[in-house]
């Protein structure tokens, strides 16, 4: 029995190591983890998609339900200019979400409950968001550093002001879902352990926090999922669409 | 094939009551919590932001401690900006 509630988010090689170039390229339970949230997205999309009945069967109720939330959650925030990248948020937000659910199954790896991964997703969208905002306004783009209505004196407080705010857009993202994420199943081991340490007499207790615990992690996957996709459509909007 | 009345207002009856449900319910509360978990980090993001900067500029020009706690402060500002805005964006949508 593990009793370091930290153990749950050791990394380890699975197989054979890969080294190309320097880098440690071997396949690890991370990546495993992965590819395994991945093919239940494209397995269960599949059998969404499979047969299109007009009264549709479970599996395809509930994946037109995860477009049309997503659909509805990009035309409220980002309005119509950005259902080019409907694609792209909505793989975000499936993939987001698979790995935080498949966390909670028992003796599974969290993807997300490490930093790197989130911040990676993160970076990939803030540099996206820029790109894109570059691409369609040009360099008015950096006018969103410089709010229209401020007096000349403190203009270059301000500036650099909107420059740390739009730069910790990315750690905000990714330290969220990180933080949430950890912090969650940490708190499950916790209590997982008090069960065993407390035996059959006091175990009870916390036994049914844990329960409870479990069903409050399992909407915070939710959320935390939401969260990110949603944030990643208001950040699209602002480089879509230039004003405060 | 004729479907009677008595189903189409049943349908009806049970369209609006899920119409409201959704609306009322799971929706509403579902982006309340997540405008919760969203505002915290906000704030810590920026100052952490802001701080590195500082740091960052510290090492390069060799002043420290000057730019750490200048940056600390535009930091935090940037932090209380960013809260704000979240929070304004949040009454505009209800």
């Amino acid at each position: 029995m593990a009793s370091n509630p930290m153990q749950q988010f050791t990394v380890h090689k699975i197989g054979p190591e890969i080294k190309i170039g320097g880098l440690d390229l071997s396949f690890t339970n991370a990546s495993l983890f992965m590819v395994i949230s991945t093919s239940v997205i494209l397995f269960f999309l599949f059998l969404g998609s499979k047969e299109k009945k007009i009264i549709p069967n479970k599996i395809q109720l509930i994946a037109e339900m995860f477009y049309t939330f997503v659909a509805k959650m990009i035309s409220d925030t980002a309005g119509s200019k950005a259902k080019p990248f409907f694609p792209f948020i909505f793989s975000l937000f499936m993939f987001v979400l698979s790995c935080n659910m498949i966390g909670m199954l028992p003796y599974s790896f969290t993807v997300t409950s490490h930093i790197i991964v989130t911040l990676i997703l993160a970076l990939f969208i803030f540099i996206a968001v820029t790109v894109i905002g570059f691409i369609k306004h040009g360099f008015k783009y950096l006018s969103i550093f410089v709010p229209s209505g401020v007096p000349a004196i403190l203009l270059p407080l301000i500036t650099i002001i909107e420059i740390i705010s739009y730069l910790s857009r990315p750690v905000s993202l990714s330290v969220r879902l990180f933080a949430n994420m950890m912090a969650g199943h940490t708190m499950l081991k916790v209590f997982g352990g008090f069960v065993v340490s407390l035996g059959l007499l006091g175990g009870w207790l916390p036994l049914s926090f844990s329960v409870a615990l479990t069903g409050l992690e399992i909407l915070v996957a939710f959320l935390q999922a939401y969260v990110f996709a949603i944030l990643t459509c208001i950040y699209l909007n602002d480089a879509l669409n230039l004003h405060h | 094939m004729t479907i009677p009345d008595d189903f189409k207002t049943r349908l009806k009856i049970a369209k609006s009551k899920i119409k409201n449900q959704l609306t009322d319910d799971s929706e509403k509360r579902g982006s309340f919590m997540g405008n919760a978990f969203k505002l915290g980090t906000e704030l810590v993001a920026a100052v952490a932001v802001g701080t590195i900067i500082g740091f960052i500029l510290d090492s390069w020009f060799d002043t420290k401690p000057w730019f750490i706690i200048i940056f600390f402060f535009l930091g935090a500002a940037a932090g209380m900006l960013n809260v704000i805005r979240a929070a304004n964006k949040m009454q505009k949508r209800e």
